[in-house]
């Protein structure tokens, strides 16, 4: 019985064991007297990182052009989840490369946020792979669980408690929508795995008031409301800009980096494969408009720097959300393309964040003359910032004109002009930085410390990927085109 | 269908303990006799020395969620339990698996010296 199942699964098993042992040894040696009791999160962090490296190879040995359901189709594994696996798991040691200086700085000896990123991580991994509306909602959980935590983790800061506790509780709350749909979808169908709700929906008329049931509609809108919650969509994006700005620089990286793959891709499952139907297509159609209009608008208003990379995000899940609501092959594929590239530009810009956050690089104009006190870091930031407004030799504007031509291309001409709109005016707040950098002399001059190897390469490598991207980009296209097909076939 | 005795025995055990704190005020010599020093609180004699309340001990915290993970877990064990001559080796060796990750947390615990209570 499952002995193929366990061999499958073999990255989550791998990377359990390996948060376990960390855990016990991170326990054990920092409780020793006879050590004098070494604060291990640098030790714990490097072992972190090693141990999703690990994984990595695991997920990527196996052969990925297999479709395997496993555990009774609780979980499955095709080409879509290798792919989204392996990208979760880059952006995940990316975040623990990211945050090795900082514990070191902060002296923030817990190395348990270590042990809860690995763990949240495989849940993650679990969640791109689930296939059954129980399983999916078991790895939200244990995800969003270990989110709760790390959110509070910094203990004496009043913005951590304060953005970990709005975070449980809209957490909670949203989990509980999405469990309500649930049940309304297992009451009026009977069924929860994913493989036979798309065989009942396929044909299904789902409308409030067509001649088929209204609880299934009810369940599929609940199931939306849920997802786009945890997904900071905007008409319930309202926790999003306080817990970014609460939480400690690292977890914000890791919220705005890994959760929008794993999410992205449960919601791609769940409602382009079971549900496919027109009838949600017009809620993300409308989460989408109002996202990219809140997220040009709104962040103009900002001055602190993580405020304003939350509002960012939420634009950014509004351009997304086009590829999302056109649901055709191109749609799902830009998608892909647009998360891809918007997890690297975060990447890049939380290293920027993290790397310059020794006099507390809090609010925008702290950067003001980076441009004379370290040039090449103030390149880097202003490339970014460029690819992230959607400037055209750039990674973001491969994206996003991708995403508008996918909406072009299913007739949503609407999405498109307002994408285009809302990305003309985000370009204001994106290039004040820029502004700023160059041609602001700030009255107190901000010296900030040489970033560690560790940062500088990633900072190194991402910004190669987002500048070069359009020069050689079949590879990307050919991934996600493997992927969008192998979710709708 | 078995329940309904113990909801009749719930009904009949509050009137009796009712009649039981009843019967103490019948037979009470004299109702009205609280005066003020009767009514003070109780600390070995003396009056109170300082504000009544006090920080509160995060142990209390912490055993009671404790208590709440063990308790889970007990629940997950009954099924388990009475179901062992129909779930063969594999059933058990899952729970075995289930129960060694909740002993690596309990073991984070006892390291971290949150079972420790001076």
């Amino acid at each position: 019985m499952f002995e193929h199942d366990f061999l499958a699964l073999f990255p989550e098993i791998f990377l359990i064991n390996a948060t376990i042992i960390l855990l016990i040894y991170g326990v054990v040696f920092s409780t020793s007297k006879k050590y004098d009791y070494p604060p291990l999160v640098c030790n714990v962090s490097w072992l972190g990182l090693l141990s999703v490296l690990i994984t990595i190879l695991l997920v990527a040995s196996s052969t990925p052009l297999t479709v395997a359901n496993l555990f009774y189709n609780n979980l499955i594994i095709d080409n879509f989840t290798y792919f989204c696996q392996i990208f979760l798991l880059v952006s995940t040691a990316s975040t623990i490369i990211m945050c090795l200086g900082y514990f070191k700085e902060e002296s923030l000896n817990a190395f348990e946020s270590i042990v809860l990123i690995l763990l949240s991580t495989c849940s993650m991994l679990f969640m791109i792979s689930a296939y059954d509306l129980i399983a999916m909602y078991l790895a939200i959980e244990l995800q969003s669980l270990c989110f709760y935590v790390i959110a509070a983790s910094k203990r004496d800061s009043e913005f951590s408690t304060e953005a970990g506790l709005k975070y449980f509780i809209l957490g909670a709350f949203s989990s509980g929508i999405l469990l309500f749909g649930c049940s309304m979808i297992y009451g009026f169908t009977g069924v929860t795995n994913f493989e036979e709700l798309a065989k009942i929906f396929t044909g299904y008329e789902i409308t409030l008031f067509g001649a088929q049931s209204s609880g299934i509609f009810m369940g599929i809108l609940f199931i939306a409301v849920g997802f786009l919650f945890k997904i900071t969509a905007v008409p319930f994006h309202m926790w999003a800009p306080d817990v970014y700005e609460g939480s400690p620089t690292l977890v914000t990286a890791f919220f705005s980096i890994a959760p929008k793959i794993s999410i992205l891709a449960n919601m791609v499952r769940v409602f382009i494969y079971s549900f496919y139907d027109p009838t949600w297509q017009q809620l993300f159609f409308f989460c989408s408009i109002a996202s990219m209009i809140l997220g040009a608008l709104a962040a103009m208003a900002q001055n602190k720097v993580k405020r304003l990379l939350a509002y960012s995000s939420i634009g950014h899940v509004g351009y997304l959300f086009i590829g999302f609501s056109c649901g055709t092959i191109e749609g799902i594929q830009s998608l892909l393309i647009g998360v891809f590239i918007y997890v690297l530009m975060t990447i890049n810009v939380f290293a920027i964040v993290l790397a310059l956050r020794q006099n507390r690089f809090k609010y925008i104009a702290d950067c003001g003359a980076l441009a004379k006190t370290n040039p090449i870091l103030a390149i880097t930031l202003s490339i970014t910032m460029f690819s992230y407004a959607g400037i055209p030799p750039l990674a973001g504007f491969c994206s996003k004109f991708y995403l508008f031509f996918a909406a072009l291309g299913c007739g949503a001409y609407l999405l498109a002009l307002i994408g285009v709109v809302t990305s003309v005016i985000s370009c204001f707040y994106y290039i004040r930085f820029v502004k700023i950098i160059y041609s602001d002399t700030p009255k107190k001059w901000i010296l900030y410390k040489t970033m560690d190897r560790e940062k500088s390469l990633l900072l190194a490598i991402t910004l190669f990927f987002i500048t070069f991207f359009s020069l050689y980009p079949s590879p990307l296209f050919l991934v996600t085109h493997q992927m969008a097909l192998s979710l709708s076939f | 269908m078995e329940f309904a005795p113990i909801c009749v025995y719930l009904v009949i055990s509050l009137l009796f303990s009712l009649i039981l704190i009843g019967v103490s005020f019948l037979f009470a010599s004299s109702p009205n006799s609280a005066y003020p020093e009767k009514l003070s609180a109780y600390e070995c004699g003396f009056d109170p020395f300082d504000d009544a309340r006090s920080r509160f001990d995060i142990r209390f915290y912490l055993v009671s969620i404790l208590f709440i993970i063990f308790d889970l877990e007990v629940t997950f064990l009954f099924p388990w339990a009475v179901s062992l001559n129909k779930i063969g080796l594999f059933g058990f060796w899952s729970m075995i698996v289930f129960l060694l990750i909740l002993t690596i947390g309990f073991l984070y615990e006892w390291k971290k010296g949150a079972l420790d209570w001076e």
